[in-house]
């Protein structure tokens, strides 16, 4: 439920986001500028009309009613002094100079000291056009004029022709607010509508995301988030005592890096972020997400790793292993203490901040030098730089200086077994396996390791020869896309199906799995394996995020 | 390590400034999808009203203008109408100048007081939905409800028992129907005082605290913004190993 909810109010506030900025925007426009200075009146005079008497209209009210008896409403004021009748009728309205009894008439002159009338900015006249309508009045769309006067608002008066009145006042700041309206209502007709489907949804959405929220800012409160003198998170401590911890999402539950081992008698009940992101043996071996609970007396944090340390490696060597994957050796003057399987996380420096990448030993363990493959990024797309932390790394000069914490991870060679230990790899996935092909083979009696190995084509088949030669292990390269110049003669297609069709003449009981590589040929190994009946708890992966 | 530190730092200042601001972003949302869900002619309450103006009785002898003018010189506003009165529909003249606005008969030119029995039989004319049923009719001086412009006071109210409690207001001079109000203008209102903040007057747009909120909002915006892109950009790992 409560990640269903930061789910949602993540997703959903990507794509509000924009509108939110918007609203914010515009509401802190109308905030600033209020109301008058919208309105596009500033330099509107009140009216103050004539006695009708001293009009002296020279035709009756009467004489009118007799000649429109339908009328429902006869009304007589005055425009500029002179008396004027507007009758309503039915389904049209009339207007009548009350002086002569026809239609009344405004002409360029009169519209201009109608506009005068209702004027009193420190403006001139600048010039009076004909106009039928107006962009900017909404809903008329009468012959008129419009008079524009010279003053700093530049202020524009509408005058209708029919009726002799003033429209309206336009001036620049009531374009700039009408933008703003435009903005806050999402109706770009003009017509300050927020009465249509476009605002609806974006209500719609508002409404999830404020309210989902709401719902998470619930649950702080409830945890104590908001308690001065509350105990520090398991990450939190972990950071400020400078140990090693990996984070990316700082404490929200979603990454599942900050995973430690707990001790004690009563272990807190896993949460439902824990739930997700650890499987059931995990959390009954004491795992669990140190973001999700906080510091106890009586339970004992224990490092995925103790040995984790951050450790600064020198750049020994750097060679080409394929078109696309570089080998970089550091040394390393502080002794590290890792195993075969295990990786580091590099620290590396773009632009203000300091990104972490993750890369496995690409050979047994050596507290001194440590070797990694590095697959060099394309751009993902058009526009898109390449890969930021691959760069970095390829481009470094021997004896350069990186930092790095770790080891970290848990994909290591199982405890001893009979069993013979299957090795599934694709692409720069080679690092681990070859490590812990390496430790299998230099320990007193090697278990029978079988290697399978996916590649395009032969130039990316990397360390090729030294797995060939290697009298230990069963190497079987795939090639899913051979060219005609490999003159290839091994087995074609994509490993996981290879393997398969080995699986299918083996006893699946009398097998350990490791398999790394790229998420689609990850995610297909692991269906086939299982598909195949390979036990779960026997198979080991390593989802090398690339 | 920095960067580690760092999202959990905006984190803690996403909570804490949610708890002050976020909670204002909601009733924000929600007085702003209320205001949006419901048509502004159905909140006007359009739908509770009709037009009543009728042409003028045929059989009308109209009183000429300049008789009209001579008894009342001070008007600068005047119009033929009818009213129904006493069940029967007549002719006025409704008036408008430096004494105010007044009705008086278009025959007779006397002036016409409205009473109560007046008020109810106007505001039944007005009134569109069927079977009209008042509730009360309240003649009011001062103190005039939140929902009313104070300065169209004195004036008839009227109330309807009906699905949303309309209320007509009426003038007291001419019988015109100035005012109408019914249980989803009144929420609109409360919505519209939480969305500018405004909680005496309900137009004061520019107070300083709706500004404050604002900014802090856009904060509380910017800290979001930051942990969306660490936590949806950020590729992550998740070290497998057996079960």
């Amino acid at each position: 439920m409560m990640r269903f909810m930061q789910w949602l109010h993540r997703w959903v506030s990507l794509i509000l986001i924009v509108q939110v900025v918007l609203w914010l925007s515009s509401g802190l426009f109308f905030a600033f500028t209020g109301h008058h200075g919208m309105s596009g009146h500033q330099y509107m005079e009140h009216q103050h009309p004539p006695m009708l008497v001293d009009a002296a209209p020279q035709v009756g009210i009467e004489t009118v009613h007799s000649e429109y008896p339908d009328a429902k409403t006869i009304q007589l004021s005055s425009v500029m002094g002179i008396g004027q009748y507007v009758v309503t009728l039915n389904d049209s309205t009339v207007y009548i100079n009350a002086n002569t009894g026809t239609a009344w008439e405004t002409d360029a002159d009169l519209a201009r000291e109608i506009a005068l009338s209702s004027y009193n900015g420190p403006g001139e006249v600048e010039q009076v056009t004909p106009v039928t309508g107006s962009e900017e009045i909404v809903g008329w769309d009468d012959a008129g004029f419009r008079i524009d006067m010279a003053d700093d608002l530049n202020t524009r008066i509408y005058v209708e022709a029919a009726s002799g009145q003033v429209v309206d006042h336009r001036n620049t700041p009531w374009t700039i607010a009408d933008w703003a309206f435009r903005l806050h209502f999402m109706d770009y007709s003009g017509e300050r509508s927020f009465n249509h489907l476009l605002i609806w949804s974006a209500g719609l959405f508002a409404l999830w995301f404020s309210l989902s929220g709401l719902i998470l800012l619930g649950r702080n409160v409830a945890q104590g988030d908001f308690n001065p003198r509350r105990k520090a998170t398991m990450l939190e401590h972990l950071q400020k005592t400078g140990q090693p911890v990996a984070s990316s999402c700082g404490g929200g539950g979603t990454c599942g890096l900050c995973k430690v081992t707990l001790h004690g008698e009563q272990l807190p009940q896993p949460s439902a972020a824990e739930k997700a992101m650890l499987s059931p043996a995990e959390l009954n071996a004491g795992l669990r997400l140190s973001c999700q609970h906080r510091v106890n007396d009586k339970v004992e944090i224990e490092l995925p790793n103790e040995n984790v340390a951050t450790v600064e490696l020198q750049l020994a060597s750097k060679r080409q292993l394929t078109p696309s994957i570089v080998e970089l050796t550091f040394s390393s003057e502080q002794a590290i203490d890792y195993e075969a399987g295990q990786f580091l996380q590099f620290l590396i420096p773009h632009q203000e901040e300091v990104l972490t990448r993750h890369y496995s030993v690409a050979t047994k363990a050596d507290p001194h030098k440590l070797v990694f493959t590095v697959r060099q990024m394309p751009s993902p797309s058009e526009g898109v730089p390449p890969g930021v932390g691959s760069t970095y790394l390829c481009n470094l000069s021997v004896g350069d200086r990186i930092e790095a914490i770790g080891p970290f991870g848990d994909f290591v060679l199982t405890e001893a077994s009979p069993r013979t230990q299957l090795f599934i790899g694709g692409g720069a996935g080679i690092a681990p396996l070859r490590a812990l092909l390496q430790t299998e083979q230099d320990t007193s009696q090697p278990r029978p390791c079988v290697f399978f190995y996916g590649a395009r084509h032969t130039s990316e088949l990397c360390y090729r020869d030294e797995f060939e030669q290697h009298s230990g292990i069963a190497y079987t390269p795939v090639l899913s896309e051979p060219e005609t110049s490999d003159a290839w003669q091994g087995a074609t297609g994509f490993v996981h199906e290879t393997v398969a069709t080995w699986l299918a003449s083996q006893d699946v009981t009398a097998i350990d799995v490791y398999v790394c590589g790229p998420p689609p040929m990850l995610k297909a190994t692991m269906t086939m394996l299982a598909e195949a009946g390979v036990p779960r708890d026997r198979i080991r992966f390593d989802d090398f995020g690339i | 390590m920095a960067q580690h530190q760092r999202s959990s730092q905006w984190r803690v200042w996403h909570r804490w400034l949610s708890l002050i601001f976020g909670v204002q972003m909601v009733i924000w949302t929600i007085s702003g999808a209320y205001m949006v869900f419901f048509q502004l002619d159905f909140i006007h309450g359009d739908h509770l009203v009709q037009d009543t103006s009728a042409a003028v009785p045929a059989d009308t002898q109209v009183a000429p203008l300049d008789q009209l003018l001579e008894r009342y010189p001070h008007t600068q506003t005047v119009a033929l109408e009818t009213r129904w009165l006493n069940n029967q529909l007549t002719a006025v003249y409704e008036l408008d100048g430096h004494q105010g606005q007044t009705i008086v008969s278009a025959e007779t030119l006397a002036p016409i007081t409205l009473e109560e029995h007046h008020i109810r039989e106007l505001a039944n004319r007005y009134y569109a939905l069927e079977a009209p049923t008042i509730d009360s009719v309240v003649y009011l001086t001062e103190n005039p409800p939140t929902e009313l412009n104070p300065a169209l006071l004195p004036i008839w109210q009227v109330n309807y028992d009906d699905f949303g409690n309309t209320s007509l207001y009426l003038s007291e001079t001419t019988g015109d129907m100035l005012v109408k109000r019914h249980t989803f203008w009144r929420g609109f209102d409360i919505m519209w005082m939480t969305h500018i903040m405004d909680y005496s007057d309900r137009v004061d747009i520019e107070t300083w605290w709706l500004k404050v909120f604002i900014i802090g909002t856009f904060i509380l915006m910017i800290t979001g913004a930051v942990l969306l892109v660490y936590t949806i950009s950020f590729k992550k790992k998740k070290p497998g190993g057996a079960q």
